[in-house]
């Protein structure tokens, strides 16, 4: 309810950065230009496919910081395929989010997305450059 | 200059303290007019909000939902810039800062100025987000000076 918007913005998890540089890693970086909030999201993959670290840095509102710390918690322990179906509607839900706030959560899933997509991209970047065509 | 003297001139005309005696329609229409010339000045006073009008007469809003296209070397740059002023040790530099946030917003003022001058909304709504992430920035830095 209302206690767990606060309690992700007031206490948020995950705050930080992971090493961009590791091919382990993916960086989703989004932003949202009609309220310029910023989302910076990253996850760490292991050898299995399996999510086990994830970080954000989050500029904006509080429910945008409460989304991204939300959807940092929910990625973790989830395969890379299993955290592409984390929908905006569930972060919303989850997080009791007002109609107005709605674009914060869409904002959190095309952060987990453009971070996995990077991970993805470092993995084979041939084979995505030929799926992309 | 203009638009200031503009104002000035049509608060003279439409203030309320000048229909005082007059009877309650012309007061309400005073009131009604004058708040919106107030509202008027404000928005064309300063540039971000004068372009998103600008843009808003042509039927264009900046994007509600995530830019797909995002710079995104843009993007890390308003996160350097977040970053920096949200390090405590940087409390004594706020006046860097916001030089370098106030001489971003200028060169994309005159970007923005370009664009419009050239008849190219979608580049004039891409600048202006730009410049939507720098009001806040903006206005974090002016709340960070104010003493707690």
């Amino acid at each position: 309810g209302p206690a767990q918007v606060v309690d992700h913005y007031e206490n948020p998890r995950n705050v930080g950065s992971l090493d961009r540089n590791a091919k382990n890693v993916g960086t989703g970086l989004v932003g949202a230009p009609a309220c310029g909030d910023v989302m910076k999201l990253q996850v760490e993959v292991d050898e299995n496919g399996k999510i086990i670290d994830a970080r954000f840095k989050t500029f904006g509102c509080g429910s945008a910081i409460a989304s991204s710390s939300l959807a940092t918690e929910w990625v973790k322990g989830k395969t890379v395929d299993e955290a592409l179906k984390i929908r905006n509607t569930d972060i919303a839900k989850e997080l009791c989010l007002p109609p107005v706030k709605l674009h914060c959560s869409m904002l959190a899933e095309d952060a987990i997305k453009a971070a996995l997509a990077d991970y993805k991209l470092k993995q084979d970047p041939k084979k995505e450059e030929s799926e992309k065509k | 200059q203009q638009l200031r003297r503009r104002f000035r001139s049509l608060q003279r005309a439409l203030h309320p303290d000048r229909f005082g005696r007059r009877p309650p329609t012309e007061r309400l229409y005073s009131e009604q007019h004058s708040a919106l010339v107030n509202k008027a000045y404000q928005t064309l006073l300063h540039p971000l909000s004068r372009g998103l009008y600008l843009l808003e007469l042509s039927g264009i809003q900046l994007a509600q939902e995530t830019d797909s296209d995002a710079d995104s070397e843009f993007l890390m740059e308003i996160m350097e810039i977040n970053e920096k002023l949200a390090e405590p040790s940087n409390e004594g530099n706020l006046e860097e800062i916001e030089t370098l946030i106030k001489a971003k917003q200028e060169q994309l003022t005159k970007e923005v100025t370009t664009a419009f001058e050239r008849d190219d909304l979608q580049e004039a709504k891409k600048l202006l987000a730009k410049m939507k992430y720098f009001a806040n920035l903006e206005d974090k830095v002016k709340n960070k000076k104010i003493p707690s």
